[in-house]
């Protein structure tokens, strides 16, 4: 009896055991390794192990690496700013709606069911020299004759890949925010009014401060969301021009796959994810103290 | 009230009008003969509409319905795959107690905070040498083993919740533990093996990375890949056609959207924190 709910348990978790060992812990433990190894896939017959050498050469003496690293923060910056003031900004207005409140979420939810890559083929279509519709556009308000080839010029391809990715990405905060919103007692926001609080007022003094939780949530997600940059500037920019687009993530990737550099690859994925698990840990910790402090 | 109403109507109606051109101009050049695409200076209505580059895409372009059959293979073994593992693990999770129990799921959950690229490299390699390349499986079993934590998540949470006296009722009635888990219990979650479903099958018709990585060969890439590269392929003078096959690409997903928007909106909401 005992042996048999055993074996029972045993077989309910075997297709977890399997996934998870074989396609994720094995991985996850070899891409450490390689990280301390140097192995040039093309040529080398195994991973040689050199230790942290490695590491040290791609942080310091890797001007890729700083450019990635560099983009990674100038793509973040404007990326929070659009995605978070953006889906704020709409969740507050669209809770206020008694009409249409479904026809625009389904608007403003349409771009996370395309795929991002083909978002990327899209922007870049519309952003298109020439006949593109958005340099048309500019033209018709401009006085001069806008002509801008976005992605091809190294200062306005990242804000480009960033529009782009903000786009696809506003739907999911804009849930959060308006399901934090409808968590928030009406009779609170009636009280504002009836001493007399004006709109913007109410949503400074009163809708704010209970969304801060939610508030929390989204922006750690947009931080965290803005480092794992791939399938944009691959499909669009291939990291051009120069490296004006190179991300960590497109970084490793071309190490990995154009060049080989197995050891390089896994040492470049390895820092974006520490880059990413810091990020989270040290936010959840402040939001955590936040709660603590105001409970 | 009723002006601040109106107005606010107004600006949220502008902002989303704005915010969908993006895919109508998509759609308004999907519509129209190349000629009439590529007119200098561009113009917003059509001259003239018409499904040509929907037919050409379904009677010329090869690549387009293989993708179509590739990502429709991928995406719906991987969700049934991942709906069988996860009610079982969830199963197990939710109901049985064991040793390292929490430690074992909690090092599960690790996984979704994990960027998907550090596993990219290795599992290129391993798939490499078993010839998984270039093969549905070769994506199949990494999207079920990068989807697997959402659903054991959902999963437990479900049948943590069903009542204790359901499952002693159905052993009184001689159910050994697999009609328990499958005839009793499993109708009961039915909502989370929803939520399941749709962030995995959304998960899997986007996917990119690695799906660009594994599949070299065109006749096995996915719609994602696939349309990126006929558009390298191709060059110029296709974006009518790219748009075409956008649309299409997205419509099935869309209308499934429209169709069961409150468990989208659940499924998604409760997926965002993939990596």
């Amino acid at each position: 009896m005992r042996i048999e709910k055993k074996l029972n348990l045993l077989i309910f978790l075997a297709p977890t055991l399997f996934f998870t060992l074989v396609f994720i812990a094995f991985p996850l433990i070899f891409s450490g390794y390689l990280s301390l190894s140097e192995y040039n896939y093309a040529v080398d017959p195994g991973p040689r192990f050199i230790g942290i050498k490695g590491y040290v050469e791609t942080i310091f003496h890797d001007p890729f690496f700083r450019d990635a690293l560099i983009n990674q923060v100038k793509f973040a910056i404007p990326y929070f700013i659009i995605t978070f003031g953006v889906s704020l900004g709409m969740a507050i207005l669209i809770n206020e709606l008694t009409k249409g409140i479904h026809f625009f979420q389904v608007i403003f939810y349409l771009p996370m069911i395309i795929p991002l890559s083909l978002v990327g083929v899209i922007f870049a279509w519309i952003l298109f020299p020439d006949i593109g519709i958005f340099n048309h556009f500019l033209r018709i308000i401009g006085v001069r004759p806008w002509n801008i080839d976005w992605f091809a010029d190294p200062n306005t391809a990242l804000y480009g890949l960033v529009i782009a990715q903000a786009w696809k990405n506003i739907g999911f905060t804009l849930i959060i925010f308006l399901a934090g919103l409808q968590s928030i007692p009406q009779t609170l926001r009636e009280a504002a009014r009836v001493d007399g609080a004006g709109f913007f007022r109410e949503v400074w003094s009163i809708v704010l401060p209970n969304l801060k939780p939610y508030l929390f949530i989204c922006g750690v997600w947009i931080l965290i969301n803005s480092m794992k940059v791939f399938d944009l500037p691959r499909v669009v920019t291939e990291g051009g021009p120069g490296t004006s687009t190179l991300t960590l993530y497109l970084y490793s990737w071309k190490l990995a796959f154009e060049r080989l550099q197995m050891g390089r690859a896994s040492q470049v994925a390895y820092i974006t994810a520490a880059i990413i698990l810091l990020l989270s840990w040290g936010l959840n910790r402040l939001f955590r103290h936040e709660t603590a402090r105001r409970a | 009230m009723k002006v601040r109403r109106t107005v606010i109507f107004i600006v949220v109606a502008f902002a989303s009008l704005l915010f969908v051109s993006p895919l109508v101009w998509m759609l308004d050049t999907s519509l129209r003969p190349t000629p009439d695409i590529y007119r200098y200076p561009p113009t917003v209505i059509p001259g003239k509409v018409t499904l040509e580059n929907y037919y050409y895409v379904f009677t010329e372009m090869q690549g387009f319905t293989r993708y179509f059959l590739n990502s429709v293979v991928v995406t719906v073994t991987t969700v049934v795959l991942v709906l069988i593992s996860s009610a079982m693990g969830g199963y197990a999770f939710g109901v049985r107690r064991f040793r390292g129990q929490n430690l074992l799921f909690g090092s599960i959950l690790l996984i979704l905070t994990i960027p998907y690229i550090m596993y990219l490299i290795p599992i290129f390699m391993m798939e490499d040498k078993l010839g998984l390349q270039n093969t549905w499986l070769g994506l199949i079993l990494p999207y079920v083993a990068l989807n697997l934590p959402w659903g054991l998540l959902i999963m437990r949470g479900a049948f943590s919740t069903i009542p204790l006296d359901i499952r002693d009722a159905a052993v009184i009635d001689g159910c050994n533990e697999f009609q328990l888990w499958y005839r009793v219990m499993l109708p009961i979650t039915r909502p989370a093996l929803a939520a399941t479903t749709i962030i995995t099958f959304v998960f899997a018709w986007q996917e990119f990375l690695f799906a660009s990585t594994l599949m070299t060969k065109n006749q096995w890439q996915t719609l994602p890949v696939g349309i990126v590269w006929l558009r390298d392929e191709l060059q110029t003078l296709v974006y009518g056609r790219i748009g075409a096959m956008i649309i299409l690409t997205i419509l099935p997903v869309f209308i499934l959207f429209v169709a069961f928007r409150n468990f989208f909106i659940k499924g998604l909401s409760e997926g965002m924190l993939k990596g």
